[in-house]
């Protein structure tokens, strides 16, 4: 929900750091703080506000607060929307959005992230209640009415609903974290976002929770430390230099490009694998996130903005003057205290991996997906820098031998509508006429798939887009999905599985 | 035979000549029967320039392009038979199968067309038919898997 929108959080990120009251080029009209009765750009939006000496005079809005207000949170929301219910979806949830947004005081980044996809997933159910009952030619006029009714009443509902729950949720996290900053116990944060991280769970927990609590400390103070709990790219490079000087085997040759993707490219997900293969390490990343939130709090340092993506240069981008001795401290510092305590944990084990032939990265990034939920593109790049290991299994392995038993089947074309379902009913005809009527074979879209099947066969042109969506199945090209030799192999392999489980 | 594919949409002998106006023709069908968009004829052309739908054994099953879903009312199946066989990219087609698949209804059918297609001997039945009866008696003999 968070990724595809990162161009806001930036755009965001790079206003706030120039035009609020503490930025680089102060401006009262952008930034939203000047009096519109005392300047003199007219027609800009104002809004009311309370003046020190308690009279109230008119504010210019600016691009400040409203886009972290409502441009952000609806942006998720949409995004979580479109991965349930595609568009219809993502409508229904940046209207329930609005109403979760104006039904509460605080930014409705979490309250985004339950409100959008949820709402669009019973948009999704109630339209299964009609489906292909509607006379035709009215199909236009109920999917209108039915996402406006609907999307109006549960923004209703979020609004008296979701947005109390959200809002409390939100100041009890917020006075957890005052009261962990009042008793300097801040560093301990990194016991949970570090192993939340490589499971995936730091959007939650970074743009969930610490980016409007930053937010609202960079509102008070010009700038907080928690926008560099969670992006600060010193653990990570810590641990994948480690492996550069200290791995074996495949590990120890991508760990270098890898290291360039995670700190000039921001794109951390490239050093989970690598955790995941060797899960001690996260005693690292804990120990250089700590040191590095321990650095900001001596020196009172902090960023602007979120720095999204996680890439030293974004981070620097947001950091403001007085901060740069302090953020610039928190990363070599969190880099070298995780490195270090990577160095003896790689050490420790080096005997053992280079017996075993280097450890399984390609397990690790196949791991690292699942957590994600869908294929990424970095550790894509990685895999296959990474090869075949030897002594492991490929995991995404051609036409190798099966590494799992085949249990599901999918035929992929283009639209999922033609080709692909002929193939899938003539394999499914043959594997029932010879007795593996249990084996699924469904046909799809290509841009469909996803990663939870066991062999992927698709025409020769689209083998390569198969294998991205779904990287970690066996795939097959066939050049003609009406008579192919592949169908009798599948076939014969599906019948020889059977002899050797009984 | 069903819903998916009404008679109006079985043309046992076919006028084009070439490939582009056998899609036209499948396509057309579905057109007329309300199944799809105008558009939706234009996305089939789109979708053969990319893959060629030629399936071997004298069958072509043009259909749109994933965007071009959008243009598809309902789902609705048209067969056309050519006396003639039509050149699909070097390949002699004598069935074109025109798709428009909304949701799995056509599915069925489609997977009796595959089986039909995979036996040599139904095959040749279905390039001597010369009625709409024979065409669709030959596709409810199989059993869909």
């Amino acid at each position: 929900m968070i990724m595809p929108n990162l161009p806001a959080f930036l755009a965001w990120g790079l206003i706030t750091s120039m035009f609020i009251a503490v930025g680089w080029t102060p401006n009262g009209i952008l930034g939203g703080f000047g009096n519109a009765d005392e300047m003199s750009w007219q027609g800009a939006a104002t809004q009311l506000a309370l003046a020190d000496d308690g009279t109230t005079f008119r504010q210019y809005l600016g691009l400040v607060a409203p886009m972290v207000t409502y441009l952000l949170p609806i942006l998720i929301a949409n995004a979580g929307g479109r991965i349930v219910y595609k568009e219809r979806g993502g409508v229904v949830a940046s209207i329930v959005a609005v109403g979760m947004i104006t039904g509460s005081t605080v930014p409705m980044f979490l309250g985004a992230m339950v409100v959008g996809p949820l709402s669009a997933w019973v948009m999704k159910k109630v339209d299964s209640l009609w489906a292909g009952k509607i006379k035709p030619g009215f199909e236009m006029l109920v999917d209108m009415f039915s996402a406006g009714i609907l999307g109006a009443a549960m923004a209703v509902g979020a609004f008296f609903g979701f947005a109390p729950i959200i809002t409390q949720v939100s100041s009890w996290l917020g006075s957890i974290v005052s009261w962990m900053a009042d008793n300097h116990l801040l560093p301990l944060m990194s016991v949970i976002v570090e192993p939340a991280k490589v499971l995936f769970l730091n959007n939650a927990i970074g743009n969930g929770v610490l980016v409007p609590l930053g937010a609202q400390e960079v509102v008070e103070s010009g700038k907080s430390l928690l926008f560099l709990v969670e992006a600060n790219p010193g653990p990570g490079l810590g641990i994948l230099m480690a492996y550069t000087v200290f791995g074996v085997g495949a590990a120890r040759m991508s760990a270098p490009g890898a290291a360039v993707v995670q700190f000039i490219g921001g794109i951390h997900e490239v050093y989970f694998p690598f955790v995941l293969m060797k899960p001690a390490l996260i005693l690292a990343a804990i120990a250089g996130g700590a040191t590095g939130i321990a650095t900001n709090v001596v020196f009172g340092s902090g960023l602007r903005g979120p720095a999204a993506p996680g890439s030293i240069l974004a981070v620097l981008a947001a950091t403001p003057r007085d901060s740069y001795v302090g953020v610039v401290l928190s990363v070599v510092l969190s880099f070298a205290v995780t490195f270090l305590v990577s160095a003896v944990i790689l050490r420790a084990s080096r005997k053992r991996d280079l017996a075993a032939g280097g450890g399984d990265l390609e397990a690790a990034i196949a791991q690292t997906e699942a957590n994600k939920g869908k294929s990424s593109s970095a550790l894509g790049a990685l895999a296959s820098q990474a090869g075949p290991v030897p002594g492991t299994t490929p995991a995404g392995g051609g036409d190798a031998l099966p590494d799992r038993p085949l249990r599901s089947i999918v035929f992929a074309c283009d639209a999922g509508m033609g080709s692909s379902a002929m193939g899938a009913s003539i394999l499914r005809d043959k594997l029932k006429k010879a007795g593996r009527g249990d084996i699924t074979v469904v046909n799809r879209a290509v841009a469909q798939l996803e990663d939870d099947v066991d062999l992927v066969i698709t025409q020769r042109e689209l083998t390569d887009r198969a294998r991205r969506h779904a990287p970690s199945a066996r795939h097959v090209s066939v050049d003609n999905f009406l008579s192919s030799p592949v169908y009798d192999d599948v076939v014969r392999e599906a019948q020889a599985a059977e002899r050797t489980q009984s | 035979m069903n819903a998916v594919l009404s008679d109006d949409l079985i043309v046992p002998a076919g006028r084009a000549t070439t490939k582009e106006e056998a899609i036209r023709e499948a396509g057309g069908l579905l057109v007329a029967s309300g199944a799809v968009e105008p558009e939706y004829v234009d996305a089939m052309l789109d979708r053969e320039r990319t893959v060629s739908t030629y399936m071997g054994s004298h069958l072509a099953i043009p259909h749109g392009t994933e965007e071009a879903k959008g243009r598809i009312r309902r789902s609705a199946i048209s067969l056309v038979r050519y006396e003639q066989p039509v050149d699909w990219d070097g390949n002699p087609v004598r069935v074109v199968v025109g798709i428009a698949g909304a949701g799995g209804e056509h599915l069925e059918l489609l997977s009796r067309i595959a089986l039909v297609f995979t036996d040599a001997e139904r095959v040749q039945r279905v390039l001597d038919a010369t009625t709409r009866e024979a065409l669709a008696g030959i596709l409810a003999e199989v059993e869909p898997a």
